[in-house]
């Protein structure tokens, strides 16, 4: 029963910040084909952005949050005028920006290193933002204060992103040029706007998700290349493009991993989920949410 | 002018090797010569990716995950069973071939990007194994019963496998030079491999379906078989060039498997030229060097490299060798146009 209890509680925080992490790359994909692989680095930054703006600027951590999450934001649009501004009419679009947003990426992320050794002296930082083990027993397994305000920090944005894409003006015209963006354009949205948007969207939550991944581990200028990868892993099983299906499979993943993890041993949580999205590949190519794509196809 | 450009790859070809043969013998500086059979290792990878990739277009980021696995499988051969480093290679590449054919059984039928994602996520999936792979090994208690090492030596690499030999041949002084004729044996098969292929039925059957896919299809040209013929005929040699890079070091480590290593070589592919017969051998001369000339700035070498990638990306995205080609077309017509006028 306590094994039971363990899978869901840290199943739940898994599924949570691949959640946010794959919502933002689901959005992007759809609105013009585009895989940002410089998604992780910005994972990295939202963590560090709160780090820099509490400790160097001293913010108040509930202000902190939030700024941290503007600039991850800019630091969508950083990447789309770095980038897919320049590419977007090139032939292999999708081919040659995954290729491009690689190397910004890694040119960020050992910039990030070297800035890193100036600004502070060593490099794993405690998140101020974590409440540290403070926790309550449900069925004899502890339940960090932590951990709760995770889950429900993923599910309020993930509401709120649901309601500014159903409810808003701006949400319906994401969503016209995901269905057709020379539509779109014709019915006078202006497509670039909703590029960068989207991007910038993608991104502060991505700075989100590394938030809550560096507060329950530590702040480390590697961290967002693995989150990263987990969060291509949801997208894939999923489908390219769906959104309440890149959901579901967040929180699939997220519960497998936390099973595996806790069942057999940390290490083999990658592998286990990497070989269950291989298999449901070669079961339904077009992934296990394929049909109700939201992709330009 | 225009015989030469009709035979300018023999031409280029029997140039580069004649240099390249009487390298050694030119006074070289030792450190030189080393990092050059360096190049020539990481070129024949990347020669291997560009017919992966360039040519067969599939978008296969597990290229630098098949070279570790050559290079591990050459030392665990070494290591665990004293086998003789020039038998483990074969092995080693056969190996590479059965991995790459799991990789692509698994990812080939799916669309360009997935396939991209999956294999970027199988070499993570390595990395990790490996990494933290601790607990100690009963074959190294063997070995040394004082020391813990794990299986694949974990986050601390593999040593003492033995080496291509020529230390013995040679003598102390002169191994280097045993070893750069090797790679280089190494590279000239990659790239006579390289042609071959481009000018076989294989790759008859890609242009084809490059050019017309409805049509190659309906001509009973099947792309699976033949991309995944070029993804496991590829893999042997890059899994070779993994064993050759071991036997040469003398030690493998995770950073093999690391995305530096992956930034490195696709730099190399995209400066020189995605597709190019000469762009992987343009870009790996190019890079090594600007490798050992800004060596004192090799903090910044990724942040270097990263945004190389970028600019060629957003500019150039057919690397040197297709700027190269553009320019002759654009002089030809210039040419031409005068001779009319």
């Amino acid at each position: 029963m306590d094994f039971f209890v363990q899978i869901i509680v840290s199943g739940l925080t898994f599924s949570a910040m691949y959640a946010l992490a794959a919502v933002g790359l689901v959005l992007v994909w759809g609105a013009f084909n585009m895989l940002n692989m410089a998604h992780g680095i910005i994972m990295t930054l939202g963590a560090y952005f709160v780090l820099m703006w509490a400790e160097l600027a001293g913010l108040p951590l509930i202000l902190a949050a939030p700024v941290a999450m503007i600039c991850g934001g800019l630091m969508g649009a950083f990447v789309y005028f770095a980038s897919a501004h320049w590419m977007i009419k090139q032939r292999d679009f999708e081919t040659t920006i995954i290729i491009a947003t690689f190397g910004l990426g890694m040119a960020m992320e050992a910039g990030l290193l070297k800035l890193l050794a100036e600004l502070f002296h060593s490099s794993p930082y405690a998140q101020p933002l974590s409440m540290g083990a403070d926790s309550f027993l449900v069925a004899g397994v502890p339940v960090s204060y932590q951990r709760i305000i995770i889950w429900g920090a993923a599910l309020i944005l993930i509401l709120i992103l649901a309601a500014f894409l159903k409810r808003t003006s701006f949400g319906r015209a994401i969503r016209a040029v995901a269905q057709n963006s020379d539509a779109a354009r014709l019915m006078g949205v202006r497509v670039r706007n909703v590029y960068i948007a989207v991007l910038a969207l993608a991104s502060a939550l991505a700075g989100v998700s590394g938030i809550m991944l560096s507060s329950f581990k530590e702040v480390h200028p590697l961290m967002g290349g693995a989150l990263m990868l987990k969060a291509f892993i949801v997208i894939v099983l999923a489908g390219l493009g769906n959104l309440t299906g890149a959901l579901y499979a967040a929180l699939l993943i997220g519960m497998v991993e936390a099973t595996v993890k806790v069942l057999i041993a940390d290490q083999y949580g990658f592998t286990a989920i990497l070989i269950l999205v291989i298999l449901a590949l070669i079961w339904k190519p077009a992934g296990i949410f394929g049909r109700s794509t939201v992709a330009r196809q | 002018m225009a015989l030469f450009w009709k035979h300018r790859d023999f031409v280029i070809f029997a140039i580069l090797l004649g240099v390249a043969l009487a390298f050694p013998f030119m006074g070289i500086p030792r450190f030189i010569l080393a990092a050059v059979l360096i190049m020539y290792c990481y070129a024949t990878v990347v020669s291997q990716w560009n017919l992966v990739f360039g040519l067969a277009g599939i978008f296969s980021l597990a290229q630098v995950a098949i070279f570790a696995f050559g290079a591990y499988s050459t030392a665990l051969l070494g290591r665990y069973l004293e086998m003789n480093l020039w038998y483990s290679f074969p092995i080693a590449g056969l190996g590479g071939i059965l991995f790459s054919f799991l990789i692509g059984l698994a990812c080939l039928r799916l669309r360009g990007i997935y396939v991209a994602l999956l294999t970027l996520a199988v070499s993570q999936m390595m990395f990790v194994l490996i990494q933290t792979d601790a607990a100690c090994s009963a074959l190294n208690k063997a070995i040394n019963p004082m020391s813990c090492v794990s299986f694949t030596g974990g986050s601390q690499g593999l040593g003492d496998f033995g080496s291509f030999g020529w230390r013995a041949v040679l003598g102390g002084r002169n191994w280097m030079t045993g070893d750069y004729y090797t790679m280089l044996g190494l590279l000239v098969i990659g790239l006579i491999v390289t042609y071959l292929i481009t000018q076989s039925r294989m790759g008859l059957a890609f242009r084809a379906l490059r050019d017309n896919e409805e049509l190659a299809r309906s001509r009973g040209i099947s792309q699976y078989k033949y991309q995944l013929l070029v993804f496991g005929a590829s893999a042997f040699l890059t899994a070779a060039a993994g064993g050759f890079y071991a036997a040469h070091f003398g030690a493998v480590g995770i950073n093999l498997f690391g995305f530096p290593l992956l930034l490195f070589l696709i730099s190399m592919l995209v400066v020189g030229g995605i597709g190019r017969l000469w762009g992987p051998l343009l870009g790996a001369a190019l890079l090594m060097s600007a490798d050992e000339v800004f060596k004192e700035f090799s903090d910044w070498r990724n942040v270097g490299l990263g945004i190389v990638v970028l600019l060629f990306m957003i500019f150039l995205p057919d690397g040197l060798a297709g700027g190269i080609d553009k320019l002759h077309k654009l002089a030809v017509r210039v040419f031409t146009r005068a001779r009319t006028a």
